[in-house]
């Protein structure tokens, strides 16, 4: 089954920030508590603030979306420091967001998942930057899982992503990505696909449109998990609708049941025939 | 000046922009001026995207517009050299982070107001900026990053150019997602901006002070800068 990763807990993102920096811990578990309500698996929390007070910021965030939902959190964030912070109060085991090949990143991180137990988001980037090709992205993801491999960590607990680019600034980008989820598929078994999933739509107008066609065929790419925002009801609708035609869905179950709760409103001619009057 | 060249640079129409212009030089018509035509082009392209009737792959077909009939340009130039440019920038994501988006369009509003950019790129070390900065004789210096990791290798930046004794004599803007006055207090730069045309008002208020003249335009309220 799809497994969504919620991302709107996210200190880039300038409410966000707000609430991090003043503490408003009503408005961090209210945003918690909707995106599992919409059928997220994990909660992303990202503090997005400056290192030297990443730490206490993170540690804050994992306390209060602890208090407001109980499933488990994915730790966003490259800072060793602010991770160890984290994870002393972490109740469930977390994700870790992120590792790369860069040794900066795998020194620092590394240590901290096998000794936690993480499963680990590893993106397909190393010291010589973001590669260009399929053929060079496959080769720095077998670097990055002869790395976790190595530090005793089993191939079922690690989340590639391969590094979506934004199509509007190359043309190629969507393609390498999918090729990318394909090979990784085919040549690793055990492993969790992953992707941040808004960065493919940087730069164009009407991005959730562009999101959920990507996100359909990522997942049929062999993609099975994502950093997403829940609250997008067309994209979780449209991730439904794609299960289903996979035949991951049996007897069309959770499709029809999603259908029940109103989820697939958006969708529905219900929904629509409530604004223009049918004859 | 030629409209319809302008008009087809901006209106996204690069492969008649780019045989007019080849027409136009042809014609007698002198390459300063056809340069000119470029940057009033530019000018709309910015500010439909700032209007967001244009979005980044517009922003991207009107530079690879502009760099192909620079090339054809450029041999054509004479002693007289390009048109004055108000200053020079040094800019860059810094070490250890590679979003380049938000950069490019730095870098493309400053070049097209005028300013000579000195685009050092992605995951660029601290010591290349120095390099960069003697090299050029720049005077403003541009960090971007979006991690917050990056927020360490600004400081490590602007801490190499104090070492390197050249702190004194740039002006450094910092940019990216969460950047903010903190950041711009623990990078120990001058000013931080939260959008490209808050660069480029940085940079056209620090030019002017630098060469002794009132602002030419006032920041923008978003614009912070360090009291001194």
């Amino acid at each position: 089954m799809f497994h969504i990763i919620g991302e709107k807990i996210n200190g880039t993102r300038e409410q966000v920030h707000e609430a991090i920096v003043g503490r408003d811990a009503a408005q961090i578990r209210s945003l918690a508590a909707r995106q599992v309500e919409a059928g997220a698996h994990w909660i992303d929390v990202n503090a997005g603030t400056r290192p030297d007070r990443e730490p206490d910021d993170l540690r804050w965030l994992v306390e209060t979306v602890q208090s407001a939902v109980d499933v488990p959190l994915c730790l966003d964030s490259a800072n060793p420091a602010a991770l160890a912070a984290a994870l002393a109060v972490t109740r469930d085991v977390p994700l870790i967001n992120s590792i790369t090949g860069e040794a900066r990143r795998l020194d620092g991180v590394l240590p901290l998942a096998r000794d936690h137990g993480c499963p680990l988001i590893a993106l397909a980037l190393d010291d010589s930057g973001i590669p260009t090709g399929t053929k060079e992205r496959l080769a720095v993801i077998g670097h990055l899982l002869a790395a976790t491999r190595a530090a005793g960590i089993p191939d079922e607990r690690v989340f590639i992503d391969p590094l979506v680019m934004a199509v509007a600034t190359s043309r190629g980008a969507g393609l390498i990505a999918l090729d990318t989820i394909t090979a990784v598929r085919a040549d690793f078994s055990r492993v969790h696909i992953t992707v941040g999933l808004s960065n493919v739509s940087f730069g164009l107008p009407a991005r959730r449109l562009v999101n959920r066609t990507f996100l359909t065929l990522a997942v049929a790419a062999g993609l099975d998990t994502a950093i997403l925002d829940p609250l997008d009801r067309e994209l979780t609708a449209t991730l439904r609708a794609t299960e289903v035609l996979l035949g991951r869905d049996r007897h069309c179950l959770a499709y029809t049941r999603a259908y029940r709760s109103g989820l697939l409103d958006p969708f529905t001619p219900a929904a629509s025939s409530a604004k223009s009057v049918t004859s | 000046m030629s409209d319809a060249l302008v008009e087809a640079i901006a209106d996204m129409r690069d492969e008649e922009a780019i045989s007019l212009a080849q027409r136009l030089l042809d014609g007698g018509t002198p390459p300063l001026d056809v340069l000119e035509d470029c940057r009033a082009a530019m000018t709309i392209v910015g500010r439909r995207f700032e209007d967001r009737e244009y979005f980044i792959p517009e922003l991207i077909l009107a530079g690879e517009t502009l760099r192909s009939i620079s090339e054809i340009v450029k041999p054509r130039l004479t002693g007289s050299g390009r048109g004055a440019k108000s200053g020079r920038i040094v800019l860059g994501t810094v070490q250890g982070d590679i979003h380049d988006i938000g950069k490019d369009i730095v870098s493309f509003m400053l070049d097209v107001n005028g300013f000579e950019v000195f685009d050092l790129g992605v995951d660029v070390p601290p010591e290349s900026f120095v390099e960069s900065v003697r090299e050029t004789r720049s005077g403003i210096v541009a960090l971007s990053g979006f991690l917050t990791l990056s927020f360490d290798s600004m400081r490590e930046t602007v801490d190499a150019l104090e070492k390197a004794g050249l702190r004194a004599g740039v002006k450094v803007m910092i940019g990216g997602g969460t950047v903010d006055d903190n950041v711009r207090e623990y990078a120990r730069a001058d000013a931080y901006g939260a959008t490209a045309t808050d660069a480029v008002n940085l940079a056209r208020r620090w030019t002017a002070e630098a060469a002794g003249k009132a602002p030419a335009q006032p920041a923008t309220a978003r614009t912070k800068e360090t009291a001194k």
